[in-house]
């Protein structure tokens, strides 16, 4: 299999009819997308699939960012986002550090606890938790959302962690301790940093599961202004219906930041998904 | 090191408290609420087992859209052999196949809305310009044009395409990852001893890839539940209940018609589904690793 590629006939023939085809079906429908986004209507529907606009409508993109409030959703789905990756991270790296440096009775039934949070589907919840929140008088802000991501991220972060500080030598501890540094001292001076790359796979994981909900979003939040970046998206969509160009616009304006920071860090997400696989 | 209570209650109990509240609390509720009749407004009736009854032996509905979880599931198992081939001939003829890797990963992380929506648009009615349709058009197949999702005989099988197309890369990622990691000394072992490709594929790669198929299927299994946002932001379960699923099907019945108590029993069957099937699994990946000596 991995014999050192020889520049031979089967090489041209296979990148030529399996390998670039199939790159082609999975990439052109968002390069179909981007040129669809610089039409207007009647380019639309006179069809012809490869067919340019006759100059590009910019227009569109003022009407997805003026009248769908893009900046607006685009605020309001970092603010959700990152904040749930703090609370994770404060949460999940505490319960690991003590699952993977102490010694007590339940610490293997709270660590199955937690993995077995990974086999339920988040769906199930989601009638509870608007109850719930009904009742707290947190349904409609951004709490309910950045809650329920950050607690429902938790399985897969805290065995993630957990593992990694596991395979942390103790050695580094021990001399810490001969200081009369304490438990506090050495999680945050030591395990802490030293998980780094862990926590990182985490908020990578967090980041994409929370940037991309919508059904959560659209059922616990009604206030316009609230509203996330994939919820703005779908209410731009069926707000204007006919306005073709402009929901392509708003379409590859929600994908933007996500492709932006797939370009840059490809190499990171696509390690960090591989190991949330993994461990899923 | 012993756990002592300063570190009990600033490490691990706020942490434990906030899971169990937000996550196996919600669950352990949806259990309770199948228990009762009740719209989420009047008063709830105690009606026992009387939802999961109804539920089990009394709506067909609820077991076409157990049909199409699975077929879900299926189609996106089936996808897996395609994959690997794909992952295999990537590994054998590109020195930096990373790259064409990461090409086919990019549909997976772009959100439900946009590729449900960007779907939608690529199935459009010739009417309102479907890429789909035109393309049919062009290949002189114009009897096969229609409206992709209003049409109840297609919608599902479409929606189908749209997962499979998603995910493809999540599952040439895997498998490509799965090859690399097989040691090249072994395959250069096996040329020298002239064994051809397919037996290498057969006796090295496939057995050590076992760890990596399991993967895959497994992750196949998880996301045809969550096609659950897909369908939410193309069809609904539309039309004429035709592209329904368990998770769309609970989320109507609750949401739509309120009926919370019905709904929470979809929901329980939808956890006790997930746990039994992630069981299943395991169980038969650990009996084939067992078989071929591998540890998973």
């Amino acid at each position: 299999m991995h014999s050192r590629p020889q520049p031979n006939l089967g090489k041209w023939f296979i990148t030529i009819f399996i390998i670039f085809p199939l790159l082609i079906t999975q990439l052109y429908p968002l390069l179909w997308l981007l040129l669809y986004s610089l039409k207007n209507n009647d380019e639309i529907l006179s069809g012809g699939i490869f067919s340019l606009p006759s100059y590009p409508r910019w227009e569109n993109y003022v009407i997805a960012i003026q009248n769908g409030h893009y900046l607006q959703y685009l605020f309001n789905s970092l603010i959700v986002t990152f904040s749930s990756i703090m609370i994770l991270l404060f949460f999940a790296s505490s319960v690991s550090y003590v699952l993977s440096r102490f010694r007590f009775r339940f610490s293997q039934h709270i660590f199955l606890l937690f993995l077995a949070g990974m086999m339920l589907p988040m769906q199930s919840a989601l009638l509870p938790l608007n109850l719930m929140f009904k009742n707290l008088h947190l349904l409609d802000t951004r709490w309910s959302l950045i809650f329920t991501y950050s607690a429902f991220a938790m399985p897969i972060s805290v065995l993630i962690l957990t593992n990694f500080m596991r395979s942390i030598p103790r050695e580094l501890e021990e001399a810490a301790i001969i200081d009369g540094a304490g438990p506090i001292r050495l999680f945050t001076s030591i395990i802490f940093p030293i998980s780094r790359p862990a926590m990182m796979t985490v908020s990578i994981l967090a980041f994409i599961s929370a940037w991309n909900e919508y059904i959560i979003a659209a059922t616990f939040i009604s206030s316009k202004s609230l509203k996330t970046l994939p919820f703005g998206a779908y209410s731009f969509v069926s707000q204007y219906a006919v306005n073709y160009g402009a929901i392509g616009a708003y379409l590859i304006l929600a994908a933007l930041p996500m492709i932006l920071i797939y370009v840059f860090l490809s190499e990171w997400i696509m390690r960090g998904m591989l190991e949330g696989a993994v461990k899923g | 090191m012993k756990l002592t209570p300063k570190v009990f209650s600033v490490f691990l109990l706020p942490a434990l408290v906030y899971y169990l509240t937000m996550v196996i609390l919600p669950i352990g509720l949806s259990f309770y609420t199948a228990l009762f009749d009740w719209n989420g407004i009047g008063q709830a009736t105690f009606i026992g087992l009387g939802n999961f009854k109804e539920l089990l032996f009394n709506d067909p509905l609820f077991w076409q859209t157990v049909k199409r979880n699975l077929l879900f599931a299926l189609f996106s198992m089936a996808e897996i052999p395609f994959a690997f081939l794909l992952a295999a001939l990537i590994a054998r003829f590109f020195r930096r196949g990373q790259r064409i890797v990461a090409a086919y990963f990019l549909p997976v992380i772009l959100s439900a809305v946009v590729v449900g929506q960007l779907w939608q648009a690529i199935y459009h009615p010739l009417s309102r310009g479907g890429l789909l349709n035109q393309i049919l058009v062009l290949l002189h197949l114009d009897s096969l044009t229609r409206a992709w999702l209003s049409d109840p005989n297609v919608a599902m099988y479409a929606l189908y395409f749209v997962a499979l197309w998603q995910y493809l890369g999540y599952h040439v990622l895997i498998q490509y990852t799965g090859i690399q990691n097989i040691p090249h000394t072994l395959q250069e072992a096996a040329i020298i001893d002239g064994a051809n490709t397919w037996q290498i594929m057969r006796h090295i790669v496939f057995p050590l890839n076992i760890p990596f198929f399991k993967i895959s299927l497994i992750l196949a299994f998880i996301g045809s539940l969550q096609a659950f946002e897909l369908i939410m932001v193309t069809t609904g379960g539309g039309p004429a209940e035709a592209t329904e699923v368990m998770s769309t099907y609970m989320y109507n019945q609750s949401f739509l018609n309120l009926h919370y108590g019905y709904g929470s029993a979809i929901a329980s069957f939808l956890v006790m589904f997930s746990l039994l099937a992630t069981f299943v699994l395991n169980t038969v990946f650990a009996s084939l690793e067992k078989r071929y000596d591998i540890g998973g």
